[in-house]
């Protein structure tokens, strides 16, 4: 059985921003919730990295783990799922996630923080395929149309993969191959100088 | 200075006496009445089950299929 999964090329990543936008426009995304984000590191600085970031669909996920109301589920493409109709905004996810997948769209006064949004893969929630619910509470079913996420699709460096882990692992490793990896990648030298290291 | 308080509501509901001259509800039995009326109450709702989320095989089906469409992505991204 096929494992969903992301993987950032980040030799390639230009921080353009297309996959946050992209994720945002295809799935209809509550105001002030970025299910994906564009992480910089040494930015404007050598040796400058950009690693595109959202629900990586942990094996084991610690925001299942931690869940009062065990609203979480994984399907059997290992895609990390939840009811939006049982969660109850507390937040636990939110702090054990390592990557900030979690996020709430405060819609009131007091705290209240409202139901968790992240991540789907593309993969709808809990309610009826490709029906106008699932759409309102998750965003599209690309998986159900034969599709995969937005956000991979239109990369434009094909910086970022998403699919069978398998087969996006071997992807990586072809290019790997080809044009080496860090300071061995084709370009390096000319982009960073010999005194950079990876 | 002294102040005097009126509570209206209050000396309504303990003005009704019983025929013995006893208030219809003890001032000092007030809240423990009150008390036992919201076990009542709550009573059903608790037995209730628990709604966890449990998905059916086919909220967790595999979706992912290898499509054209899929294997496009894949051929693409290969360079």
């Amino acid at each position: 059985m096929a494992r969903m999964k992301f993987l950032c090329d980040a030799d390639r990543c230009i921080e353009c921003n297309a996959c946050v936008t992209a994720c945002k426009n295809e799935n209809d995304v509550p105001w002030g919730i970025n299910r994906r984000r564009v992480v910089t590191i040494n930015d404007g600085k050598p040796g400058e990295r950009s690693i595109s970031m959202a629900c990586m669909h942990c094996t084991d996920a610690p925001c299942a783990a931690v869940c009062p109301v065990d609203c979480f589920y994984t399907t059997a493409d290992a895609v990390v799922l939840h009811s939006k109709d049982l969660c109850i905004g507390c937040g636990y996810c939110f702090y054990a996630c390592p990557f900030g997948a979690p996020q709430y769209p405060k819609v009131g006064n007091f705290g209240s923080r409202g139901k968790m949004d992240k991540c789907t893969f593309c993969a709808g929630g809990p309610e009826v395929d490709l029906s106008p619910a699932e759409f309102q509470k998750y965003g599209s079913n690309r998986l159900a149309e034969g599709k995969l996420p937005l956000c991979a699709e239109m990369c434009s460096t094909k910086s970022l993969l998403a699919g069978d882990g398998e087969i996006i692992a071997q992807i990586y490793k072809e290019r790997v191959v080809k044009r080496g990896y860090g300071s061995g990648a084709w370009g390096w030298q000319t982009a960073y100088k010999e005194t950079i290291a990876i | 200075m002294t102040t005097t308080v009126h509570h209206d509501a209050w000396e309504t509901t303990m003005s009704k006496t019983t025929q013995s001259g006893k208030p219809a509800v003890d001032r000092r039995s007030f809240f423990k009445a009150l008390g036992a009326g919201a076990t009542l109450a709550a009573t059903p709702a608790m037995v209730t089950p628990a709604a966890a989320v449990d998905p059916g095989k086919e909220e967790t089906k595999a979706r992912y299929r290898e499509s054209a469409h899929v294997k496009e992505f894949y051929r693409s991204n290969r360079y």
